[in-house]
């Protein structure tokens, strides 16, 4: 019987392979030829999506950031919204700051719809880091990544003992220091009027351009502009550079972030330089000092500094934890 | 209008803060693309939160910016295609990663036809 079974299906088996190998050559050509055609085209038979499951019922644990489980607490913090307030979960050294939220709104779905909204996402940021600033008065703290949820107490301790050595190493590299924000803006208008005292260039192009007929001042008009701007993008450059330098030389640490979209920050002028900086505790009061002086220094180009910290030192932590996912 | 409803807080200004509200820009490039990820029990899909946080680093960051400091990255993305900074070299970017992909699939195809000794008599084995 056994002997009869595999004879069969060696004889079956070439055969069985082929249509398998014709068909998935059909396959690879269907994908093939869908991805030569214009993208216009609608999805062809998209899966249905799943029903929605029913509302998810109890709670999770929204968690803000570690710190170590000895350090004196402030006194009532309240958490993001429709959470409870923050408490402490203890895993030996180690304590994670968190608060109880619905799975209704914090569960898998619910939380990537609210997540998309743009309103309910301000919130949530702004009161993330409500929370941490309050706490960052009264002791060290590691800042957790938005939307950090466990299931239970257990499953955070679990994380903390886990992640007990990085926590504890990275808690030891931020003791007595704070993440400052410099963000210089400069004047566009300031600044090119500067390019152009500066630059020898200028002065030739604009005496060649009082001399020359209608066709060729306007040549001339459009070097004078390019060279003037490109003046003008070196001379912010350079200036950002000397700015990130001396903040740098004061901090312990230093990076720099993509200028921001004025948009969102509502900031005048033009943003050449968007820095975070961990600074010695007892160095504020100097760095205060330095961006007081290295404003005025800069003042012809219409310099503005603003210094905004202390901040949860998010730019001083390692994007992932050892024991994170992959 | 009415989203903007949240009580406010009763807790005292902060030491270095101005009394008005802290730049959402501020906030949003810190909590979203800074601190600590750790793997929590509420998975949400990690393409999900990617695609979010490019989108709102889109709204972060000037575009003109980042393009100057290399961070061009969502360009090769056509998802953010209608987000992105648009222009008319946009259908060309378009055209080109159609023909990149086209061009890998051919590949693949050709590979694995190949491996599979059809399409292709000389490699037909047996």
């Amino acid at each position: 019987m056994t002997d009869e079974l595999a004879r069969w299906a060696g004889e079956r088996a070439p055969a069985l392979l082929a249509r398998a190998e014709a068909e998935a050559v059909a396959v690879l050509r269907d994908a093939l030829v869908a991805a030569a055609l214009p993208r216009t085209r609608t999805e062809p038979s998209a899966p249905p999506s799943a029903a929605d499951p029913a509302p998810q019922r109890g709670d999770a644990l929204w968690t803000y950031g570690v710190v170590r489980a000895g350090a004196p607490s402030p006194a009532q913090l309240e958490g993001i919204e429709g959470a409870g307030a923050v408490e402490l979960v203890v895993a030996g050294e180690l304590a994670a700051l968190v608060s109880r939220v619905p799975l209704a709104d914090f569960g898998e779905e619910p939380l990537r719809r609210n997540l998309n909204h743009m309103p309910w996402l301000e919130r949530v940021a702004r009161a993330h880091e409500a929370v941490l600033e309050r706490a960052l008065q009264t002791m060290t703290i590691v800042p957790l990544r938005l939307c950090t949820i466990y299931e239970s107490e257990a499953s955070v301790r679990a994380m903390l003992a886990a992640e007990r050595e990085s926590f504890g190493e990275i808690l030891a590299l931020l003791d007595g220091r704070q993440e400052w924000g410099v963000k210089l803006l400069l004047d566009p208008a300031r600044v090119a009027a500067e390019a152009r005292a500066r630059s020898p260039e200028t002065e030739t192009l604009e005496a060649q351009l009082a001399q020359s007929s209608e066709g060729g001042a306007y040549m001339l008009r459009r070097r004078l502009e390019r060279h003037v701007s490109e003046v003008s993008e070196s001379l912010a450059a350079e200036v950002a550079r000397q700015v990130h330098a001396r903040v740098q030389d004061w901090a312990v640490d230093a990076v720099t972030l993509p200028a921001q979209n004025r948009e969102l920050s509502g900031h005048e002028g033009e943003m050449i330089l968007n820095g975070a900086y961990l600074v010695e505790a007892d160095r504020v009061d100097g760095l205060r000092g330095l961006v007081d002086e290295l404003e005025t220094h800069h003042r012809a180009l219409g310099a503005r500094i603003e210094l905004t910290g202390p901040w949860p030192p998010y730019n001083f932590v390692p994007s992932r934890g050892a024991g994170a996912l992959a | 209008m009415e989203e903007r409803g949240l009580p406010t807080r009763s807790s005292s200004p902060l030491p270095g803060r101005p009394d008005s509200q802290t730049n959402l820009a501020d906030i949003l490039e810190r909590v979203l693309d800074k601190g600590i990820v750790i793997a929590g029990d509420i998975q949400i899909n990690l393409l999900d939160i990617e695609l979010l946080t490019i989108k709102l680093r889109l709204l972060i960051a000037s575009v003109d910016r980042a393009r100057e400091m290399g961070i061009n990255w969502w360009e090769s993305d056509s998802s953010l295609q209608s987000l992105g900074p648009g222009g008319d070299d946009d259908d060309n970017g378009d055209q080109g990663r159609l023909q990149q992909e086209n061009r890998e699939l051919r590949e693949r195809l050709e590979r694995l036809e190949r491996a599979l000794g059809v399409g292709e008599p000389e490699s037909k084995s047996d």
